[in-house]
């Protein structure tokens, strides 16, 4: 009977002591914890719409997504009418994109990286993601701070100086439960903010929490801001690395 | 009068030396004239070539567009914008268009193009491009077939191999690069014509179709019926993307235009870009284009036009030409300068030799009781003479060759011709006809004789009649 109690207290530290180990996190696997529950720890499938706000109009743009690991990924536009059908692939450090109205396939230059998706606030680079907020960054915790009723990891990542980012740092604010990018500061190498972005209207998708609207406001312009909502995911559903191919660019409906 | 008189007789008492001293004065005042002339009429004949197949006079424009011309600072067409400008009293036409940038591909050829939607039948008031089609193109095989006629004489052949790859929507002006003499061209010119010919075919709206610039056609390497990709942004960020059958190819006179202009029927264009209905600028074709109309038919249509739009006249818009010909005319107003300060000098000599020529003839005549008042009258009036006569007939035959010269502009023919273009300038010279210029140019000799005055009779009144009559 002892033995019973022992092992049973045993078991009562694996449930209660364990995760209690768990929150003690270095920064870096924070952001790894959050990346992966939001990007999926193998591949992932999207279905979004992007809304670009301007201060005379807006329009939105919805596509698909699908992505495996950092090194493919390929997106596909389904609507506007005018637009669906254009494809952007990425494998490792190559991107293409394939424009069906002229039957068109264009590999883009690095310097593209930095220039907007779509006419869009987000750059190719955030929508392809060639760099990595894990790898390329080194990663400093600066505290915990309550956004929006939720208790934050406040944390400083240093952009790495040999990786190839757009950005001197960033300051990102992670739900300490969920692991959940709820706001991020984005600084030029000069330290000045380029913009912020804000993750809200939590959501359950695919049997996990996910931040379904993303909105992304640049610092220096006036009234102009773009709001991504996840409409639908998926996450480790297995897919080939074939599947990133530039016939599938093409094929893919 | 009496002293008119005295004047008059001493001109014609040396009739060498009165005219060498007047045709000094009137080289000045023809060359003066002439330079200013074609300076002017060169000028004016470079503005017509841009305005007339570019901008237009007056262009109604978005208020931002100028400042970054992307398709999204646009407006759309309205006919009741369009009936008010019509109405205006100096406006024949509004002439719509949608003009942006783009990347136009051919295979791996790509470069940065002008894309320009417009409607072929409206820009006929004002561009004309339909009239800017090739007619003959002179590629290396219609050379070798040429050549390898023969009753195409050798001196053609050579002036062939330097227009090797140029276009000609006329055959007139193939025919002056050929350095042909009209006999000469009614036998050869049908035969160049036969192999060089070129069809071209017409874009209208609604029909996907564009015309290209001579150059950008051969840089992309792009034929009638071949296609052409073009890629841009569009409407609000949109994606633009397109591919056109090329029905034909135009030669304008701007080669800044010829080597990265496309064309496209305005709709066409529009669905380009996304843009139902907007248009990036309205043109005017104006009845009066001079200066002076331009002007208070800016300010007529200032007050009717709405504060999204604003008006652009052809001066702001081909600001870096302009500043280019101002730069030029300085130039050719220091020339002119030296030229007067040469033609002074020429003046001054001759009234200085001629003063110490007569200085024992002012002496007898003051010696005699003439008053020194008197002979200096005498003298001024003698020069003035001098002047006018060498003024009217530097005048005379000047306005008589400019005169001609307004409607028979010098063109340049064969090698010279060529020279000119690759300058990038149309191979002719234009007169300006006789103007307010005339006036400026004419007083300034007048002032030179004026000077020349002083000599003589700072002379007379200060002379010895002792020592001027020993001279």
């Amino acid at each position: 009977m002892k033995h019973r109690t022992k092992f049973f207290v045993l078991i009562l530290m694996a449930v209660f002591v364990i995760p209690a180990f768990g929150q003690d996190l270095t920064p870096r696997e924070i952001i790894q914890k959050a990346d992966e529950k939001f990007n999926g720890e193998l591949t992932s499938t999207a279905v979004m719409a992007m809304t670009i706000v301007r201060p005379t109009w807006e329009r939105t743009i919805e596509f698909k997504n699908w992505t495996s690991g950092r090194e493919y990924a390929l997106t596909l536009i389904t609507a506007p009418a005018k637009e669906k059908g254009q494809t952007f692939l990425k494998r490792q450090n190559e991107m293409w994109t394939w424009n069906p109205t002229i039957s068109r396939l264009i590999k883009l230059p690095p310097s593209m990286m930095s220039q907007g998706w779509m006419g869009s606030d987000y750059t190719n680079d955030d929508i392809l993601k060639e760099s990595s907020v894990v790898n390329d960054y080194e990663h400093e915790l600066m505290g915990e701070e309550e956004l929006n009723g939720r208790l934050c990891y406040k944390i400083k990542m240093l952009a790495k100086e040999e990786a190839a980012v757009i950005w001197g740092h960033q300051i990102r604010w992670i739900d300490k439960k969920d692991f959940l990018f709820l706001k991020s500061e984005l600084y030029d190498e000069d330290g000045y903010l380029v913009r912020t972005e804000t993750g809200s209207e939590v959501k359950l998708m695919d049997g996990r929490l996910i931040t379904s609207r993303i909105e992304l406001v640049p610092a220096e312009e006036d009234g102009q801001l773009t709001i991504i909502e996840m409409k639908e995911m998926k996450f480790n559903e297995p897919i080939k690395e074939s599947f990133f191919s530039q016939q599938n660019m093409k094929r893919i409906r | 009068m009496n002293n008119l008189k005295l004047a008059w007789r001493n001109l014609w008492r040396n009739r060498r030396r009165t005219l060498i001293t007047s045709a000094s004065i009137f080289f000045a005042v023809f060359f003066a004239l002439i330079m200013r002339s074609v300076q002017l009429g060169t000028y004016d004949h470079m503005y017509k070539n841009v305005i007339e197949s570019y901008t237009g006079y007056i262009q109604v424009q978005h208020k931002d567009f100028w400042d970054e011309k992307i398709v999204d600072n646009t407006f759309p067409e309205e006919a009741g914008m369009n009936k008010l400008l019509l109405d205006d009293k100096n406006v024949a036409a509004t002439i719509p268009r949608l003009e942006s940038f783009a990347l136009a591909s051919n295979g791996h050829q790509s470069k940065g193009v002008v894309v320009m939607g417009m409607d072929p039948e409206k820009e006929k008031h004002l561009s004309k491009v339909n009239d800017k089609r090739v007619k003959y193109r002179l590629s290396p095989a219609a050379i070798n077939m040429i050549n390898g006629e023969e009753s195409v004489p050798e001196k053609v052949k050579e002036m062939l191999a330097l227009v090797e790859n140029k276009s000609y929507s006329s055959s007139s002006r193939l025919q002056l690069d050929l350095d042909l003499e009209d006999k000469e061209a009614s036998e050869v010119l049908p035969l160049i014509e036969k192999y060089s010919k070129f069809e071209n075919g017409s874009i209208h709206m609604g029909e996907p179709g564009v015309w290209v610039g001579d150059k950008l056609s051969q840089y992309l390497e792009l034929g009638i019926g071949d296609t052409i990709v073009l890629i841009s942004q569009g409407y609000h960020g949109s994606t633009a993307a397109g591919k056109y059958e090329i029905k034909g190819i135009v030669k304008l006179p701007l080669p800044d235009l010829d080597n990265k202009i496309v064309y496209l029927p305005l709709d066409i264009c529009q669905e380009l870009f996304n843009a139902e209905n907007m248009i990036t600028s309205l043109s005017l074709a104006l009845l009066n284009t001079d200066d002076k109309s331009v002007n208070t038919t800016m300010e007529r249509l200032s007050t009717i036009i709405p504060g999204e739009q604003k008006l652009m006249e052809w001066r702001e818009m081909n600001e870096l030409m302009v500043s280019q010909m101002d730069a030029d005319d300085k130039g050719g107003q220091i020339m002119l300068g030296i030229l007067y300060l040469v033609i002074a000098f020429g003046v001054f000599g001759t009234v200085l030799m001629l003063t110490a020529e007569r200085k024992r003839e002012f002496g007898v005549l003051v010696a005699i009781g003439m008053q020194k008042k008197k002979l200096a009258s005498v003298m001024t009036m003698e020069m003035i003479l001098i002047g006018l006569l060498g003024i009217m007939a530097g005048a005379f035959v000047a306005s008589s060759l400019i005169l001609y010269g307004v409607n028979h502009p010098i063109v340049f023919k064969g090698e010279a011709a060529l020279m000119f273009e690759d300058m990038g300038f149309e191979p002719q010279l234009a007169f300006w006809p006789i103007d307010n210029y005339y006036i400026s140019q004419i007083l300034i000799v007048v002032f030179m004789v004026l000077l020349a005055i002083i000599y003589p009779t700072r002379k007379i009144f200060g002379m010895k009649v002792v020592n001027a009559l020993r001279a």
